[in-house]
């Protein structure tokens, strides 16, 4: 929306600036998402003085809670994962509009109570408030959860009103093609899709959006990001960390559901789409779905364009650690997948031919995501590597995460009366240039969707899209059971099927 | 009595070498087990940042002035310039300079931010030279920020024309600076931002979303008047203020013409804003900067609605940072 056709009394103020009362119900409350972001994130945006001073949070859940006990689990939670300390007038402020109401999620009673429960906040306001509501739950309950925001009227609030209802769903959104179709059935059943704000949080880290910057606020790499001049790209998002507590989940889920089709898959996008007509969220939207609509379907079978492994013991920071198949909750015949590599081809002008390589697992030497675009090595007329010069191709880096930032690998001459060259690297990092207490993603989402702007979210189609080219992937590697699946030790940067999804183009995985 | 360049902290350096001084501050800092910077990369540079210390600046204020210059660089790391300038008949013959530097310490060893600070003393006659000695002191191509404080001469901006020309903001606090400050011959006045309304961003947020909740003919359908009453301490603020309102609820369609006062005597910090209608309707908004609390009491017809809210004006460094980049 353009600043004047805002409200006079917001014209001129930072759209962040400009949320209307809004009541946040979280379905979830007691969850482990919950404690570590989503609290955390509503207090850092009240310290930041972004929430409107007309703000409520409503914890929902199924196990009764009164309301203090609610506020001295959400404080706890403040303390022990807010990046900033507890401040108690911020606290006070966000305590004294918190309160919990218990429900079943198939309950409509409930739902019925929650309803009650806005309309006695909004008569207190004084004027109508908007509701967001955040699925913060396991998938087994969306549906349910949707069902009832309908049949109670929480979803239909103020349709066709800015403050309309609104509804912010965690991934994963469906497990593969035909369960997001559901899934995006039963949203639409009950929501338009301007009220539906999947979230992918990292979109909200500082350092993707970042990404956007860089390519669309720098006049030098647009002429370069092609395939004139671009080798091969790589994105890495890669954990050291096991299946920890999550194996049930996990078993069910593998790494491709998990990462890649979604983060590496919003990462890949961000980096090889065309240059959107605005910051709009639909301009931005359609230039993803049309990227994504572009990669060419994965070719199955082995040494194709895919790679998957397991986990096997190794070491982690030093320390043995077990295998995959030796985790707690894990069947000793699973053939879930702990890491995966893709090689995608990109059908389009601007990227065919270049190959744009994906990969992500557990338990690898150490936790990084990051994208690495390489160039094509300059002819070597003037310094020829038989000579001994040694020329590495420029390869740019964007780092999410950690050490966030972004370097550039050139070529340089070594000092001296020999002319001998040397690969050197220019970084630039956010933490020394803009310190490291920056906004936690989900703050920037949380309060985007409060305001209506879901640039950053994932549009209906887009998830399908992506569903729609793994989904061919997932069925294969089920038909096949644990026939092909690799192994990798613990600690190291995968299988050798990854790695010859590279040699056999004559490109070599980073070591980030 | 020390002037203002004597009043800041740093390490006297000659004026020829800087960045010799710069370096040998750094190895004092590290040999006597202080922060220092690691590495060249902590020594990050976002922006250029000139503060001018107007000649109406007495030593308290110049170090209140400077130590919110060192708060705001340790969220935005700058090379940071500090100018004193000598009054005419101080007889002074030569420019002087210290320098000083500080890191902040982050969450890790690569979140290490240091700043470099360096003040020159220089009496009128050498204007002519400084302009370049600050363009040595400065990063080049980085953006350049220039902070006016007390700056109360206008024949005197041709000394700095330069600098004024190519800085993307000029600040000025209509708080403390002449009346007319705002109005000066500035080469690029588009770029000039007064501090006093960057301060008040959180009290138009908070006005602005509360009032964003009506329809903009109930604000403005009948209104008869506009009172600000306001503490002598807020003056310029309240003034400010009271212009943005009139001018926002003109855009929602007022019609012109109706008074819209300011009236000074009340508490210190407090602002006690209301809207006059005719019919039933009102509005009122109080607020204490001391406590940082405020209540609005509104009935556009809708209902009578009385809510509690924070109320605080931004800290210096916050307004800062937001006339500078916003």
């Amino acid at each position: 929306m353009a600043d004047s056709e805002r409200h006079p009394f917001l014209q001129g103020l930072s759209k962040h600036r400009g949320a209307p009362p809004t009541v946040v119900v979280i379905f979830g409350a007691s969850g482990d998402l919950t404690a570590r972001k989503l609290i955390p994130a509503i207090y850092n945006l009240s310290f930041d003085n972004l929430l409107p001073a007309d703000f409520h949070l409503v914890g929902y859940g199924r196990k009764p809670i009164p309301d203090e006990e609610f506020r001295t689990i959400a404080s706890n939670a403040v303390k022990e994962f807010s990046r900033r300390e507890l401040d108690a007038a911020v606290w006070k402020r966000v305590a004294a509009s918190t309160t919990y109401v218990a429900g079943g999620y198939d309950e409509k009673a409930g739902f019925d109570r929650l309803a009650e429960h806005i309309k006695d906040i909004e008569k207190g306001v004084g004027s109508e408030v908007q509701a967001l509501f955040y699925i913060s739950t396991p998938p087994s309950v969306f549906f349910p959860i949707i069902q009832n925001l309908g049949a109670s009227g929480l979803g239909g609030r103020y349709l066709g009103k800015p403050h309309h209802s609104k509804v912010i769903i965690e991934k994963p959104f469906g497990t593969d093609l035909d369960s997001a179709r559901a899934l995006n059935a039963e949203l639409r059943s009950v929501f338009e899709e301007n009220q539906v704000y999947r979230i992918d949080h990292y979109l909200g880290k500082e350092t993707v959006q970042d990404l956007l910057v860089q390519r669309f606020a720098n006049s030098i790499f647009e002429p370069i990001w092609n395939r004139n001049y671009i080798d091969s790209v790589q994105i890495t998002v890669a954990e050291d960390q096991g299946v920890g507590t999550r194996a049930g989940y996990y078993e069910e889920s593998g790494c491709l559901r998990d990462m890649i089709q979604n983060h590496t898959t919003q990462l890949l996008a961000l980096t090889a789409m065309e240059p959107p007509g605005s910051f709009e969220a639909e301009a931005l939207r359609n230039e993803k779905v049309k990227l994504l609509k572009a990669i060419e379907p994965v070719a199955l079978g082995p040494d194709k364009d895919m790679a998957r492994a397991q986990y096997a013991a190794g070491m982690i920071g030093g320390k043995k650690v077990p295998g995959y198949l030796e985790e707690k909750g894990i069947a000793p015949d699973s053939s879930t997948e702990t890491y995966a590599a893709l090689r995608l081809s990109i059908n389009n002008w601007r990227w065919q031919g270049v190959p744009f390589y994906l990969r992500s697992g557990k338990r690898m030497p150490r936790r990084v995501s990051e994208i690495a675009v390489q160039f094509k090595r300059p002819p070597g007329t003037i310094f020829p590597q038989k000579e001994g010069f040694n020329l590495a191709p420029n390869t740019l880096s964007f780092q999410i995460q950690p050490d966030e930032g972004l370097s550039l690998i050139l070529n340089a001459k070594i000092p001296g009366l020999d002319t001998r060259t040397q690969p050197v690297k220019m970084s630039f990092r956010y933490a020394t240039t803009f310190g490291s207490n920056t906004p936690e993603a989900y703050e920037r989402l949380v309060l985007d969707a409060m305001i209506g702007d879901g640039t950053l979210f994932i549009r209906g189609d887009e998830a399908e899209t992506s569903w729609a080219l793994y989904t061919p992937v997932l069925k294969y590697w089920r038909s096949q059971g644990p026939k092909g699946m690799e192994s990798y030790a613990a600690g190291s940067w995968g299988p050798e099927g990854a790695d010859l999804l590279l040699t056999s183009r004559g490109h070599v995985w980073r070591q980030p | 009595m020390p002037g203002i360049f004597e009043a800041l902290p740093g390490i006297e350096a000659p004026v020829g070498a800087i960045s010799r001084g710069l370096a040998r501050m750094w190895e004092g800092a590290a040999s006597e087990g202080k922060p220092s910077p690691p590495s060249e990369h902590a020594k990050a540079i976002q922006v250029n940042f000139v503060l001018h210390l107007g000649l109406n600046t007495d030593a308290a204020d110049a170090v209140r002035q400077f130590e919110t210059a060192v708060r705001f660089s340790r969220r935005y790391p700058s090379r940071v310039v500090v100018l004193c300038p000598l009054h005419d008949d101080t007889g002074v013959s030569e420019i002087r300079a210290k320098v000083y530097g500080e890191c902040t310490l982050g969450k890790s060893p690569g979140d290490t931010r240091c700043c470099e600070f360096v003040m020159l003393s220089y009496p009128r006659w050498a204007r002519t030279n400084l302009e370049n000695q600050v363009s040595v002191c400065l990063s080049t191509d980085l953006p350049l920020y220039y902070w006016a404080h007390r700056f109360s001469e206008a024949a005197r901006l041709a000394d700095y024309r330069y600098l004024l020309t190519t800085a993307r903001r000029v600040l000025i606090d209509s708080a403390t600076a002449p009346a007319d400050a705002i109005g000066y011959a500035w080469p690029r006045p588009e770029n000039v931002r007064d501090l006093a309304y960057a301060r008040l961003l959180p009290i138009r947020q908070s006005i602005g979303q509360f009032l964003s909740r009506y329809p903009v003919a109930a604000l403005s359908t009948g209104l008869k008047s506009i009172r600000l009453g306001h503490g002598a301490d807020v003056a310029a603020e309240a003034r400010i203020l009271l212009a943005w309102v009139v001018d926002r609820v003109a855009a929602a369609g007022a019609p012109a013409g109706f008074p819209a006062t300011a009236a000074p005597g009340g508490p210190p910090g407090s602002f006690e804003l209301s809207f006059g209608y005719d019919g039933g309707k009102a509005f009122a908004w109080k607020a204490d900067m001391a406590t940082g609390r405020a209540t609005f009491d509104a009935d556009f017809g809708t209902g009578h609605t009385v809510m509690l809210a924070t109320a605080a004006l931004l800290l210096p460094e916050n307004a800062l940072s937001e006339a500078m980049f916003f």
